[in-house]
């Protein structure tokens, strides 16, 4: 078993609820390894230090001892996934700068998910690249659980499409 | 200087707590089965970490000491994105 650490964020259609009401269920539902933070109404956030086999293992039974404490629960992220510079920073303990000279020296450096006045990358792609193309070490637990949140949060967004499109993006191979 | 009415059973925690305070958190004990709650020093004005301000700290986490480490994130979190936004 490895110890994961992670943030859920979930909304929830009754933002009048007495947070203390859910934070009780939520404890008997075992989420007891999470710090839950209750600032924003309608919104809930776990962090989770959880352990598991694998990183994939870990987020998904978390969301499932959220969902069954509150089953009107909506995931809305589950992070570390997207980044910009400045997280990357933070996660790694390297400086912004350093980042910002890899991302204009190195060809290539990862594309962004999204660019424009902030760009924003999937942890995980950038992680492997540094990984692989800079062969330097990173975290692996950090890694692991880039990798299942990039895949949860894929697949969440992915399930809000109308199968009509689902199966005409899947046409297009993306 | 703020004091606890009751201190948290696990030492970790308790030690956490403190540390909470020391940047200016209010520790409020009591509501529901959790411990008590922590309130962060910005809250209402112009905090950006926004989800964790007030955060619910149980009476039994799973792992003190994990959990310790957990709230001093929360905290940490806290005062580099408020340093980011002056700066």
């Amino acid at each position: 078993m490895k110890e994961f650490e992670f943030t859920l964020k979930f909304s929830f259609p009754d933002a009048d609820q007495d947070p203390d009401e859910y934070v009780d269920a939520l404890g008997e539902a075992g989420c007891d390894d999470a710090i839950i933070g209750i600032r924003q109404k309608g919104r809930v956030a776990f962090q989770f230090t959880r352990e598991a086999s694998d990183a994939f293992s870990a987020v998904t039974s978390a969301i499932q001892d959220v969902k069954s404490a509150i089953p009107h629960a909506k995931l809305i992220e589950s992070t570390p996934d997207l980044v910009g510079l400045t997280d990357i920073a933070n996660l790694m303990g390297v400086s912004r700068q350093y980042l910002r000279k890899l991302e204009t020296t190195k060809m290539n450096f990862p594309q962004p998910v999204h660019s424009g006045k902030t760009a924003i990358w999937h942890l995980f792609s950038f992680l492997q690249w540094y990984e692989e193309s800079l062969k330097k070490p990173v975290n692996l637990s950090i890694k692991e659980i880039a990798s299942a949140n990039m895949q949860i949060n894929i697949a969440k967004e992915w399930a809000q499409l109308d199968h009509n499109t689902q199966s005409k993006m899947s046409s297009l191979g993306l | 200087m703020i004091c606890l009415e009751k201190k948290h059973s696990k030492k970790e925690v308790e030690e956490a707590l403190g540390y909470a305070e020391e940047f200016g958190w209010k520790v409020e004990v009591g509501g529901g089965h959790a411990w008590g709650k922590i309130y962060c020093p910005y809250n209402e004005k112009e905090c950006r970490c926004g989800e964790f301000c007030i955060s619910s700290i149980w009476s039994t986490p799973k792992n003190a000491g994990n959990y310790a480490k957990q709230i001093k994130r929360v905290v940490d979190n806290c005062t580099i994105r408020n340093n980011d936004s002056e700066a």
